[in-house]
């Protein structure tokens, strides 16, 4: 009897996938997919992707939709994981026959997917996947995946050009994530910079993804006495070091990538993270910024994270790819991303033809004051 | 409809767990240890394969197979020292050797250290995993069934009692851990060639629960159990794939039903072979011939 | 020599959040024989409970703390009911129960992310940041609190255990649950208490985890370093599991602070597999014959 019931759950279960895609298919619906964390340790910031797509493609069905098309957005939760999103991006582009897919949040799972997506021709724009190897390998680049994000060398050299060039500190310490692709990404080619521009890097310690305490790679920092600490991480870990650097007495300035900004992290930190440096993908205070930010704020009751503004600018992007293509085809749209320029949120993004990354992307340096993110300048390393 | 790609997927990335979960369902349906490392096993088996390709420029095959020649060599050394210990501290042990190696791989820059090894050839196709699945299905049949794999099963069932009569537990336990570890091995090998691309994140402990979830919601000491529970389980989140943030939940709930409506398992240590089904006609045969003598 | 000694404070306190989870874990290891992976779930709740008291209700600190505690256990014993105690009722090996409680620890960390969602949230100042400083050394007042407290109901709990009556059930419960049961003690009510008393502790451990660390959803990972802080002291004994803690806390910070922070886990591992093999049953362990 039990057996029977399991047996039940599981058949009912498989049945509910048959009637999910047993749905309507309108002719005048097209699909876009979004992947990326709906759970896992991610989760806040996949959440905030899936919720800013929605929301961008409402508005644009209200306002007459997609060369008179309405758009539907197809979610798919990936926890992070390359094989999932592997998984997710297969019944995309067969199941769902969606156009192009938006997402995913981080190299790990933009990496694997590329092979699927030239098979299926359905081209991809990455929100956050910084690895240079998520569009270029070997010299050759990828020819479906884009992204919207500038890539670790970049984020790392400003850091440290920064650092070393406008700030003038001689003496950086290093904490990272030895777990997270993104970290070690930072950390290389912060470091790289930093030594080849005459600084020091006088420490560099490692935590694991998931820990919560930082002072004993602290304590070491402490006694290599550095102007700087390079934090190359996400806010929470930001919030838990820059505290636990504070009670150990650590007055050195702090500085961070992309992971920092977050409205929680002021939150989190409290006077911790004052005078920081942050590299930053735009100015929070700018006029043109704020229309989504409000936007976002009212409609979900809470701030968006970084990735809320680049998964708003890659649709931007993949409507204007779409507009100018005039077409929903994969390889058209394709074609017409690559060289594209639009005005974004993050400002003006001109994708390249041979790296299908957003080019000249200034980085927007941000100095934490008074609990608030003041921007700075924007900033080019020479 | 359900589209043929996507099936396609599925369906080899199941046929890919397979390999580590028989290896594992050896190792706890049969001899009775409990590991949460497996993923550690394929995280090695899957870096051998893709230096023996990238670096070396052995053909797949055989890269494959060195893949799970180290991962059992790895559990030959681990074994040695921890399987003298009992349940949980074996576990914990296990588990302690799973993450170790994810972090060695994370900080060897060699192989991409976190941020992975992407690039490797694409050579896992449906066919060589059916293949190389049925190869191993036949392979661990024959080992259970011979005199090494009767007394795994005593191991199990009696660990005292089997080394009074003179079984061998320690040398059967290790047996049983090394050829998990090479089915491990050989899994994580194809994994890399069908991702194309390895990185440590892949094999974190989540993946060595679930390998164990899938072996005792198949059955312990089922193949067959194994093999079913594998195909269930990793298309399982597929098809919770509409339930967005509430998927894991839902899983969670499905796995502790499992266990409290059936905790045998699916298939409770019985095997589906040619042989039941025969039996199963000719107990209906007899029955209808009862029936027709009345 | 600062440094050092900050380092051991650093270990020490460490180890003494490890300690606060190891032992509710310990607790239900010593009767039911299997490792409650559903443990780090109470703790995360017990961090929620405590936040949502304390900023949604308004609860002084130490009444959002108890409560907290309390509420942790309720979960713990729903727990056992919901999915141990069919299992315990078949006499189900003990790998279905280890199952068991992951399905659960998967259930409880995506209720919190699909109901009331992944964002991290912070806990009302009730310790100022500023720590107390003894020359160049910084002793966080969250840590100290942290470690009297953990003491205080660690020292509460071992007494109860060995000097009352109850305890004595326990105690005889964990030996020989048939024996006991035979003895006229009710096994099923000694072991909700169990799982109350560990799951109160949970709470408390999840409550000072979330003001130290914040809270969110996997904050039950940590959990993981008390299941091997537990098996250094040796499982089901309370002793070894606060001794295996604050050995891990202490080995763990000073491999960071003067080995290599990048291969600590490694080097800890490396440890614990040496000294299973020289004490197979941990540091306090008692060595157990299989019962022929």
């Amino acid at each position: 009897m039990k057996k029977f019931l399991s047996l039940l759950v599981v058949f009912a279960l498989v049945i509910s996938l048959f009637s999910g895609c047993a749905k309507k298919e309108a002719g005048d619906v097209i699909k876009v997919g979004w992947i990326g964390p709906l759970s896992g340790d991610q989760a806040v910031w996949g959440q905030c992707e899936s919720n800013a797509v929605k929301m961008f493609f409402e508005e644009l069905n209200n306002n007459g939709g997609l060369l008179g098309k309405k758009v539907e957005v197809v979610a798919y939760d990936t926890r992070g994981d390359g094989t999932e999103a592997v998984n997710a991006v297969r019944r995309l582009t067969s199941q769902d026959k969606v156009i192009a897919i938006i997402g995913p949040n981080s190299s790990g799972q933009a990496i694997p997917i590329s092979s699927i997506l030239e098979e299926m021709k359905v081209p991809d724009i990455a929100t956050v996947a910084t690895n240079p190897k998520v569009t270029v390998v070997d010299g050759k680049v990828k020819p479906f995946n884009f992204r919207i994000c500038f890539i670790d060398p970049y984020q790392g050299a400003v850091a440290a050009g920064y650092a070393i060039d406008v700030l003038g500190f001689k003496k950086a310490a290093i904490l990272y994530d030895i777990g997270d692709d993104y970290s070690q990404g930072l950390t290389q080619y912060f470091e790289e910079t930093f030594t080849k521009k005459g600084g020091q890097v006088v420490a560099k310690e490692g935590f694991k993804t998931g820990d919560v305490d930082f002072r004993p790679q602290l304590t070491k920092i402490k006694a290599a006495n550095p102007d700087i600490i390079f934090m190359p991480y996400y806010y929470k870990e930001v919030a838990l070091s820059a505290k636990q650097a504070r009670e150990l007495g650590i007055t050195a300035t702090l500085m961070g990538g992309d992971g920092w900004p977050s409205e929680q992290l002021m939150t989190m930190a409290g006077d911790a993270v004052e005078g920081s440096y942050i590299i930053n993908h735009l100015d929070f205070d700018d006029p043109e910024v704020q229309p989504f930010r409000n936007k976002y704020k009212q409609k979900f009751g809470k701030d968006s994270e970084i990735n809320g503004y680049l998964a708003t600018d890659a649709c931007t992007l993949l409507v204007e790819a779409i507009k100018k293509a005039n077409s929903f085809e994969g390889e058209k749209i394709k074609e017409a991303l690559e060289g594209i320029e639009i005005k974004g949120i993050t400002g003006n993004i001109k994708i390249g033809k041979d790296t299908h990354n957003p080019e000249n992307k200034e980085a927007a340096i941000i100095k934490i004051e008074n609990g608030k993110y003041k921007f700075v300048e924007k900033y080019a390393v020479k | 409809m359900l589209s043929w790609y996507y099936l396609k997927g599925i369906i080899m990335l199941a046929g890919i767990y397979l390999l580590p979960v028989l290896g594992l369902s050896l190792l706890t349906g049969f001899t009775g240890l409990f590991s949460f490392g497996h993923a550690g096993f394929m995280a090695i088996g899957g870096y051998t394969t893709a230096f023996m390709m990238m670096k070396l420029e052995v053909p797949f095959i055989p890269a494959i197979l060195m893949g799970g020649l180290f991962a059992a060599f790895f559990s030959f050394i681990i074994g040695k020292l921890t399987l003298k210990l009992k349940g949980d501290y074996f576990c914990i042990a296990t588990l302690g050797f799973g993450e170790a190696i994810r972090l060695l791989l994370d900080n060897i820059q060699y192989f991409g250290g976190a941020r992975g090894w992407p690039g490797l050839p694409l050579k896992t196709t449906l066919i060589t995993v059916i293949i190389i699945d049925i190869i191993a299905v036949i392979l661990l049949r024959n080992i259970i069934r011979s005199r090494h794999g009767r007394n795994m099963i005593a191991v199990r069932e009696e660990e005292l009692a089997s080394s009074i009569i003179g079984i061998d537990t320690f040398k059967y336990k290790m047996i049983s851990l090394v050829i998990s570890a090479f089915y491990a091995g050989v899994g994580g090998g194809l994994l890399g060639t069908y991702l194309g691309f390895l990185q440590p994140k892949i094999f974190s402990l989540t993946r060595s629960t679930e390998l164990t979830i899938i072996v005792i919601f198949g059955g312990l000491g089922s193949l067959t159990g194994s093999v079913v529970g594998t195909i269930l389980l990793i298309a399982l989140p597929e098809i919770l794939r509409s339930f967005a943030n509430w998927r894991l939940v839902v899983y969670g709930v499905i796995v502790v039903f499992i266990m409290i409506a059936r905790p045998e398992g699916l298939m409770g240590g019985k095997e589906l072979s040619f042989d039941v089904l025969r039996n199963l006609f000719r107990k209906r045969v007899k029955e209808a011939k009862a029936e027709g003598g009345k | 020599m600062s440094g050092f000694i900050q380092q051991i404070i650093n270990g020490l306190s460490i180890g003494s959040v490890y300690a606060l989870m190891a032992v509710g874990y310990s607790l239900v290891y010593s009767i039911m024989n299997f490792s409650n992976f559903a443990h780090g779930g109470i703790i995360m709740f017990g961090a929620y409970f405590g936040f949502f008291f304390m900023t949604l209700y308004k609860f002084p600190f130490s009444v959002a703390f108890i409560a907290s505690g309390i509420c942790a256990a309720l979960m713990a014993i729903l727990v056992e009911r919901v999915a141990y105690k069919p299992l315990r009722d078949r006499r189900a090996p003990f790998l279905y129960f280890i199952i068991s409680a992951m399905g659960v620890s998967i259930f409880l960390e995506n209720i919190i992310i699909a109901t009331i969602g992944p964002t991290f949230r912070t806990y009302p100042e009730v310790f100022s940041a500023q720590p107390i400083k003894i020359g160049n050394l910084a002793i966080g007042r969250i840590d100290l609190t942290m470690f009297i407290i953990s003491a205080v109901f660690l020292v509460l709990l071992i007494y109860l255990i060995d000097h009352t009556k109850i305890g004595k059930a326990i105690q005889a419960t964990s030996f020989n649950m048939k024996a006991s049961a035979l003895m006229g003690i009710n096994t099923d009510f000694i072991i909700l208490l169990v799982f109350g008393l560990g799951g109160f502790l949970a709470g408390l451990a999840g409550v000072l985890f979330g003001m130290k660390y914040t809270v969110y959803p996997q904050i039950g990972n940590i959990t993981l370093k008390s299941f091997i802080a537990a098996v250094f002291g040796g499982l089901g004994s309370l002793q070894g599991a606060v001794i295996g803690s604050v050995l891990l806390g202490i080995i763990e910070t000073i491999t960071s602070g003067y080995i290599s922070s990048q291969y600590r886990d490694l080097i800890a591992f490396v440890l614990l597999i040496f000294i299973l093999v020289v004490r197979p049953m941990g540091l306090m362990g008692k060595v157990t014959e299989d019962k022929a």
